[in-house]
């Protein structure tokens, strides 16, 4: 007879509770996008008033992995899970904090029409960008693929590129007096977006923990290939 | 019990008739098996004091038979001490070899051949009458003329001592066999030789047991008779040589219930209440040793 | 919202728990490097060399190599039937006590095989102690004399006994309950003073090794924990190896987790590796309890 069959149910119920919240995410994430598009600050109010979504799935996908810590006595593969997990969850909840501060940006940036259609192109492309990285990190911790997780760090030096690339652009514009305000929430929304792609490269770590045991930074700005 | 119908409580039937009725007659069948046991018991119990407790007096205990068939008959002295004594000697003979032998068949032995060779002939030797055991000691030392004598006490005692060697051993052993493994092992993990966990620890914890089982041995071995007449045959005087001839109740109590004189065969019954009695202190005595140890011993 | 740095705008900020700790092997390990598998130098280690174990015919412990490091306490874990309390019943010499069992191969105390040729079984034991599963002080004799019992056996002067009794139930944490009712009989504790009482017992004759069978399963969990604390003090003093049914006190107590399947070494390993990240999937499936 098998043993801990319920147990292991459970847990692999959890982790399919913790990846679903970056398919949350990356719903919020496109509604965001789409309300940076076309100034729709409707559609930002409606991501906002979501992201409780999120934060009850973290709650409620954190307590039950703790219950499982107190109860089941979990060690090796198992244990490195749960912990993996609570840090997935925590990475979700951020990405959906910051879909929501960059919808807030969005009434600020006025009720007009966007000045500057390159801006608005490079953050489309952030977002599209970030979009296949939350669905890479997820595929890669439910299939446990550390090539594929590493590969998370290249996928986001893309977004990091891009978001230079903003900046730069927010300098140029910086001179017009009164697109500068609007750039400089642009901006923000860039850095915001850069955000969510780092964490979605800290899934990718998990994913190494999960298989390997051991912790490792995978490369970036801090930890530069050789 | 309850009488009568019981009301049905719920999903509990009532206990039918048929089973109580049953009960009843399995009951009664059980008194009367009992009854039965008792009854000789108490006949026997009764029979002697009618018939023997005329005979006690002082002069009955502190006095030998004179052997004269008129005047003054005397006591059972000589029946009394001389009983003691050669059963005393029976016992310290046996009581040591006898826990020996089963010491080696719980500690040494085990399963092995000579062990198992060895429990049969103890088993068989629980089974022999005793006047076979008297006949073999008459054949080999008394007829033999050993030690210098013909009828010797100490040749009694080694009648009872071979009945009472298969009767100790295997009391022994079944005591020895209860001492849990685990005292062993725990002795034997400290470092202690194997001699010393027999003594310092096995032995001990068997103690109480091993004695109840000798007593026993010795309850049985006072009272039988057939071997001392080949052997220590029937004297008036008290001795304390072991090797002459030496008197013993049983002895004494076959010869006079053989008299036509009505004095002595009352005497016998007295020597028969004695006996008895004797008997049954030493096992009251094991008894309470017995309830003793099971206090003191293991919750 | 953190203000980027002017300096690297397109480094990622590290907010608090945002980006985890830079990479890290698992922790040391609490005993010497590849404890288990490498020979540590001090007094008071063990080592089993090709140690293999009978029933009669049938081989329950197959060619066993493993150290058990001075100073430490060494877990073995495994199913029912894996054959640890076999090896262990091995290294103090009581398998043979079994009829028709007997050993093979080596177990070298500080360097002497404990099976050769001229050694004396008596002092193997003296020198290798041993707490079983149930408590098992003796019925016939008083605290006093259960903890004197193994030095009368071996045989020590009689001045130094009551000196070593104290201070054997000094390190059994036993003195200050029983220091009173030393002459009453050893029965009359509970199991979990009991259990203290044959550790003490064994602690007596001074031993260099102590073979500990899984001495908490008959007691309840507080006195199972008294004993665990226990066991972390006395390591200093004593090696320790402890066979356990119970995860979670192996992982509690042991610096050293071994893991016997069917009669062989699976893995050794630090404990902490050993439920965290152990290296043979057999010995993961038996952690997390999918066997056993």
């Amino acid at each position: 007879m098998e043993t801990r069959v319920q147990y292991q149910e459970e847990l692999e119920q959890l982790e399919a509770s913790a990846l679903g919240g970056l398919d949350l995410v990356s719903a919020a994430l496109g509604r965001t996008l789409e309300a940076v598009e076309h100034q729709d600050v409707e559609l930002a109010q409606i991501v906002v008033a979501d992201d409780d979504r999120i934060d009850g799935r973290y709650l409620e996908v954190h307590q039950a992995l703790i219950t499982l810590l107190a109860t089941q006595s979990p060690v090796a593969t198992d244990l490195r899970l749960i912990s993996a997990l609570l840090h997935v969850l925590k990475n979700v909840e951020r990405m959906g904090d910051q879909c929501v501060n960059i919808c807030k940006l969005i009434p600020l940036s006025g009720n007009e029409p966007p000045s500057d259609e390159e801006m608005v192109r490079l953050i489309l492309a952030m977002g599209a960008q970030t979009k296949t990285l939350i669905s890479q990190a997820k595929r890669a911790f439910a299939d446990r693929d550390v090539e594929l997780a590493r590969d998370l760090v290249r996928q986001d030096d893309v977004v990091d590129d891009l978001n230079r690339d903003c900046f730069r652009l927010a300098l140029e514009i910086g001179d017009d007096a009164d697109r500068r305000e609007w750039a400089m929430t642009m901006l923000l929304a860039a850095r915001a977006i850069e955000r969510i792609g780092d964490n979605a490269v800290d899934i990718g770590e998990q994913v190494s923990f999960v298989v390997t045991g051991l912790f490792q930074e995978f490369e970036d700005a801090s930890h530069p290939s050789a | 019990m309850e009488v009568g119908a019981l009301q049905p409580r719920g999903p509990l039937p009532p206990v039918s008739g048929r089973r109580r009725r049953a009960d009843r007659f399995a009951r009664s069948l059980l008194w009367l098996a009992t009854g039965v046991a008792i009854v000789p018991l108490v006949l026997v119990i009764y029979y002697i004091l009618s018939k023997g407790l005329g005979a006690l007096s002082v002069e009955f205990f502190t006095t030998d038979p004179t052997g004269d068939f008129f005047g003054a008959q005397g006591g059972v002295k000589s029946a009394i001490l001389g009983t003691i004594e050669i059963v005393g000697a029976a016992a310290l003979v046996a009581v040591p070899l006898g826990v020996g032998v089963a010491l080696y068949l719980t500690e040494y032995g085990g399963d092995g051949r000579l062990a198992r060779a060895v429990r049969f002939f103890v088993d068989v030797m629980t089974g022999v009458p005793s006047i076979v055991f008297g006949l073999f000691i008459y054949l080999t030392l008394v007829l033999a003329g050993v030690g210098g004598s013909s009828f010797a006490g100490w040749k009694g005692s080694a009648a009872l001592a071979l009945l009472m060697l298969p009767v100790v051993t295997r009391s022994a052993e079944v005591v020895l066999q209860l001492v849990p493994g685990s005292l062993r092992e725990a002795a034997l993990a400290l470092g202690a030789p194997r001699w010393k966990v027999i003594v310092r620890v096995i032995l001990p914890s068997a103690a109480s047991g091993i004695v109840t089982g000798s007593l026993l041995a010795i309850a049985r071995a006072a009272g039988e008779t057939a071997p001392l007449l080949f052997t220590a045959t029937i004297v008036k005087a008290t001795t304390f040589n072991l090797n002459e001839p030496m008197n013993s109740l049983p002895a004494q109590i076959f010869q006079d219930l053989k008299q036509p004189n009505d004095e002595l065969v009352q005497r016998a019954w007295g020597g028969a209440i004695t006996l008895v009695a004797m008997i049954l202190i030493v096992t009251l005595i094991a008894k309470l040793i017995q309830r003793r140890s099971r206090v003191q011993g293991a919750p | 919202m953190d203000p980027d740095r002017i300096d690297a705008p397109e480094q990622a900020e590290r907010e608090a728990g945002d980006r985890p700790a830079p990479s890290r092997s698992p922790a040391a390990p609490r005993a010497a490097a590849a404890p288990g598998r490498q020979p540590p130098t001090t007094k008071r280690q063990v080592e089993l060399r090709g140690l293999s174990a009978y029933y009669g015919d049938h081989l329950a412990v197959k060619n066993i190599g493993l150290y058990f490091s001075a100073a430490d306490v060494t877990a073995i874990i495994g199913p029912s039937g894996c054959g640890k309390s076999t090896m262990v019943r091995c290294v103090n010499r009581m398998h043979e006590e079994t009829p028709g069992a007997r050993a093979e191969g080596e177990v070298l105390l500080d360097g002497v095989d404990l099976y050769g040729p001229d050694v004396d079984v008596v002092a193997v034991r003296r020198a290798v102690g041993m707490v079983f599963q149930k408590p098992n002080p003796f019925p016939t004799m008083s605290i006093f004399d259960n903890v004197a019992s193994g030095l009368r056996f071996t045989g020590a002067e009689r001045g130094e006994t009551d000196d070593r009794v104290r201070k054997a139930l000094v390190e059994a944490g036993l003195w200050e309950e029983v220091k009173d009712r030393l002459g009453k009989p050893g029965l009359g504790l509970s199991g979990g003073q009991q259990q203290r009482l044959c550790i003490a017992r064994a602690l007596a004759v001074d031993p260099e090794v102590l073979l500990m069978d899984e001495p908490c399963s008959a007691l309840d969990p507080v006195a199972t924990l008294r004993i665990e604390e226990l066991i972390g003090e006395l390591k200093e003093r004593v090696t320790i190896v402890i066979v356990t049914h119970n995860m979670q006190q192996a992982a509690r107590v042991a610096d050293t987790t071994a893991f016997m399947l069917s009669g062989e070494l699976v893995e050794v390993a630090p404990t902490d590796k050993v439920f965290t990240n152990p290296d043979d999937e057999r010995t993961e499936q038996y952690v997390t309890g999918k066997f056993g």
